[in-house]
């Protein structure tokens, strides 16, 4: 790299390195072109550094802690002692799968050629960005640009997020110290899973909800299991409070999840006339392109659900079709998982959405408690909730509650997206026992014919 | 905020392209003002606002294409501002790709689709847009309507084969128009290039001229027959009428002329005044005699449609031909005056060129193709004459009319043109009122 203030063409430019930038970087290096990489903090983005992977490592040990003081161990004949949590050891577990995963993606971004360049890059015009980081200012005159550079924390007026008594949930993360008690506020499964977080590791939590239910489109039967888990773990939920009074209503340290506004005020769009969203995302149409020819923009930044599977497979639509493929981004449906406790996963549609888009609409559920497997593993509070078309069959969505249900609802989601009917998936064969025979159980309820529950008259 | 979508501006319109906006985002509207030009396969037509507001945002840009339905731009009409329905805005289910989805997919395909979906798997959906085809179009070999890799594949092979008959200096340009189905490739970059070629999209006029020419050369199987008309007594006959045509305020030249000799020779023979109804394997006599004309366009060939001439004198042909010739220059022909044409009749010589062979105006049964008038030696009782000759070139649908039908109909046609006055025989003298 040079230093000073000079302009090097280069093929692709990837601005941001999160799951979006280094997966379309990656795509676009093995299709051939030259990549330069611009990040301004580290490569992994958002997810792996400070959000989806800390947040599941702390779920995953607050979640061991928490077993072993309950009573299961107990019935199954282990007796603890004496149990301590070293939430300082605990962080730095976290933060080792963090670095690897870390090392990881700056392996591949190596291995794969990409030129990585440490800086905040900016549009000058439609062809060039300038880049200011450690070794100075450079412009980078592109061939081809993707803009991945995700979202933050949605500002909340007159509450600044000042990391102590007003926190987003990656500063919540991170926290020093465990408080005594906590506040959150949010209704997305972030807040959900934040709440459960602290909750396992014996923190006075309180979970405030803007309106009256929490999680949006997610089926109330579910809802109430989650719910049940929540308050079982002694949070407490109120629910439609306005943010803004949230720091009159409590005096403990508050996690705001308000949702994120994609990361575009510094990017200086308009210096090359990208149109922006109401909501300040980068329009692209499905094929991830911007108004600009040869500027395509994938995740957060254009203002979508924010998903890093969302992001990972969009970037590799850019990558493609600035490399002349004809590809699209149009999943039929996008699975989305809350880790609570019992976990929560869904795909697809309710049966309230299938009834609404028109649907002749057959359900099929089995409770967790009838599954052999569930019960060996002291896992009974959940159930497979299966949502059909009652005319030909078609799977149109499913909601797992219980253990592992965000792994379980990969099958569903392909099982949707190839038309798969109650038949097909009453037809294979399920390892048994095993969590996945839900999915067996729940289709053939649907189609009345469940084996271990006993079918309705 | 009201959604203004592209209506449907006239038969089997499916797109648009977006011409030029009158309006921009921000300015106040009447109702009934024009907002925007665009421009169908035929025309290019005005769109009046259908409210009274302030224009909130244009969602559609100068230059691209928008499907039938699609939003082209979205009004603030404030509260009891002025409204009413549009013209029969039928909105299409724009791909098969994401008709269930349940959790809004992207921001990118927010309106979630209630339309039943389309069967099938993400590799064929996949294939169906990297080959640019709506799957709804496929047919599905599967029971349920489920569509399979292969029924893709073959569906793209069909048009494909479509594609080969035409010929291949065309071929090229209009490969790279198959795939581009617009829904997806409005905004899409400019395809890959060498420095060995330049690549342009088929759009507008040009690619329903594409169309057209495919579906005709596809389905039609063409046969022409040649002959030569002495143009001497059609001639004389043009120059005795052309100065009381002038005081009338018309300049008559050889086409209405032809048309009027046409009419009776279409009457006689019916089969080419008739098209197949490939359907039902009938044929259908039309009791109309619309005759198609092919015009020049700048952006390619249009044919202008001559309603009832059957019915009208000969000023009156003569008249409307020339709206219809400068409309079609000037692109300002109403979809009525370009379609629903029984016949159709080339005047290759008022391009320029002497003769052709004229591919049919689908569905029809035959075209036919005059050549300039020129001067030529013919013997004629073993004597050698100068005389204006005139080529014609009759396309015919041989599914339906045989060679030897064909010769008939050019040597009645070939008799009548040379002896314009037989027409007094059967003529009824009609004298517009005021005359």
């Amino acid at each position: 790299m040079v230093v000073g203030d000079v302009t090097t063409a280069v093929d692709v430019l990837v601005l941001g390195a999160g799951p979006g930038g280094y997966v379309a970087a990656i795509r676009a290096a093995q299709l051939g072109h030259h990549v330069t990489l611009v990040e301004a903090d580290m490569p992994g983005g958002t997810c792996l550094n400070r959000g989806c992977i800390p947040l599941k490592a702390l779920l995953s040990s607050s979640e061991r802690y928490r077993q072993a003081r309950q009573e299961e161990p107990g019935v199954m004949g282990i007796h603890v002692e004496a149990l301590t949590l070293n939430w300082a050891a605990m962080q730095d577990w976290k933060q080792g799968v963090v670095n690897r995963l870390a090392e990881g993606v700056r392996k591949l971004i190596s291995g794969n050629a990409i030129e990585y360049v440490h800086g905040k890059g900016w549009f000058i015009n439609a062809q060039e960005v300038r880049v200011e980081g450690e070794y100075g200012s450079h412009h980078f005159k592109f061939d081809h640009c993707i803009i991945a550079t995700g979202a933050e924390a949605a500002p909340v007026p007159g509450l600044p997020y000042d990391g102590k008594q007003v926190l987003t949930p990656e500063q919540a993360l991170a926290l020093p110290a465990l408080p005594a008690a906590l506040s959150i506020y949010g209704d997305d499964y972030i807040a959900l899973e934040l709440a459960t977080v602290f909750a396992r590791l014996d923190v006075e939590v309180k979970l405030y909800s803007p309106g009256e239910q929490l999680l949006a489109g997610f089926d109330p039967a579910a809802l109430r299991l989650v719910q049940a888990g929540l308050r079982k773990l002694g949070i407490a939920i109120a629910t439609k409070t306005p943010v803004e009074k949230i720091t009159t209503i409590t005096e403990h340290p508050v996690i705001i999840s308000n949702g994120v506004c994609p990361r575009t005020a510094d990017l200086h769009v308009s210096d090359a006339d990208i149109e922006l969203t109401a909501n300040n995302g980068i329009a692209v149409n499905s094929m991830q392109q911007s108004s600009v020819p040869n500027i395509y923009a994938v995740g957060d930044c254009i203002g979508g659900q924010a998903l890093a599977s969302v992001a990972i497979k969009q970037g590799k639509v850019a990558a493609e079709v600035l490399s002349g493929q004809r590809v699209q981004f149009a999943p039929l449906v996008i699975p989305r998982v809350v880790h609570t406790t019992p976990e929560l996963a869904t795909v697809g549609y309710t049966t309230q959405e299938a009834a609404q888009a028109g649907y002749n609409v057959v359900t099929g559920r089995f409770p967790l408690a009838a599954s052999g497997r569930a019960l060996t593993l002291a896992a009974e509070n959940g159930a497979a909730l299966i949502v059909a078309d009652a005319d030909n069959g078609l799977l149109l969505g499913a909601t797992l509650v219980g253990p592992r249900a965000g792994d379980l609802i990969g099958q569903l989601t392909l099982a949707i997206e190839m038309g798969a009917t109650l038949t097909d998936l009453s037809e294979i064969l399920y390892p048994h026992p095993s969590l996945s025979e839900i999915v067996l159980e729940g289709s053939e309820n649907a189609q009345g014919r469940a084996i271990h529950i006993l079918t309705k008259p | 905020m009201q959604e203004f979508k592209l209506p449907d501006l006239g038969e089997g319109m499916q797109e648009a392209q977006i011409v030029e906006w009158l309006v921009g985002p921000g300015d106040t509207l009447k109702l009934d003002q024009p907002i925007v030009r665009v421009e169908t396969d035929k025309a290019i037509v005005e769109i009046p606002s259908p409210v009274a507001g302030r224009v909130s945002e244009i969602r559609v840009p100068q230059g691209q294409v928008a499907r039938l339905g699609e939003v082209l731009v979205i009004f603030d009409t404030g509260s009891g501002a002025a409204e009413r329905p549009t013209a029969k805005t039928t909105t299409t289910s724009t791909a098969a790709t994401n008709g269930a989805t349940a959790a809004p997919a992207s921001s990118v395909q927010a309106a979630t689709q209630t339309g039943q979906r389309v069967l099938a798997a993400p590799a064929v959906r996949k294939l169906a847009f990297e080959l640019g085809i709506d799957l709804a179009q496929v047919p599905p070999s599967q029971p349920g309507g489920r569509v399979t890799i292969d029924d893709v594949r073959a569906y793209a092979e069909r048009a494909k084969a479509a594609l080969a008959a035409t010929p291949a200096a065309e071929q090229q340009k209009v490969e790279s128009g198959v795939g581009a189905k617009v829904e997806a490739a409005r905004r899409e970059g400019q395809p890959p290039t060498t420095g060995q070629e330049r690549r342009e999209p088929l759009t507008g006029l040009r690619k329903r001229i594409a169309e057209r020419m495919e579906r005709s050369w596809r389905t039609i199987p063409h046969a022409t027959a040649f002959d030569e008309v002495d143009g001497t007594a059609l001639a004389a006959l043009r120059q005795s009428l052309k100065p009381i045509a002038e005081q009338r305020g018309v300049r008559l030249t050889y086409m209405p002329l032809l048309i009027t000799l046409l009419i009776p020779v279409l009457k006689e023979f019916p089969i080419f005044n008739a098209s197949l109804d490939e359907e039902r394997r009938e044929v259908v006599y039309k009791q109309a005699y619309h005759i198609g004309v092919a015009a020049d366009s700048p952006e390619g060939l249009l044919v202008p449609v001559l309603r009832d001439a059957d019915r009208l004198t000969l000023i009156e042909i003569a008249a409307r031909l020339e709206h219809l010739i400068e409309g079609a220059r000037k692109r300002t022909l109403s979809l009525p005056e370009l379609s629903g044409s029984t016949f159709t009749l080339n005047n290759v010589g008022s391009f320029g060129g002497s003769s052709g062979t004229p591919i049919i105006n689908y569905p029809e049964a035959a075209i036919l193709a005059v050549g300039r008038l020129q001067e030529k030696a013919i013997v004629r009782d073993g004597t050698i004459l100068a005389r204006p000759m005139m080529p014609l070139a009759l396309s015919f649908d041989h599914r339906l009319i045989d060679g030897a039908l064909a010769g008939r109909f050019l040597a009645r046609f070939k008799d009548l043109v040379e002896n314009p006055q037989q027409l007094m025989l059967d003529m009824i003298v009609s004298i517009p009122n005021g005359r």
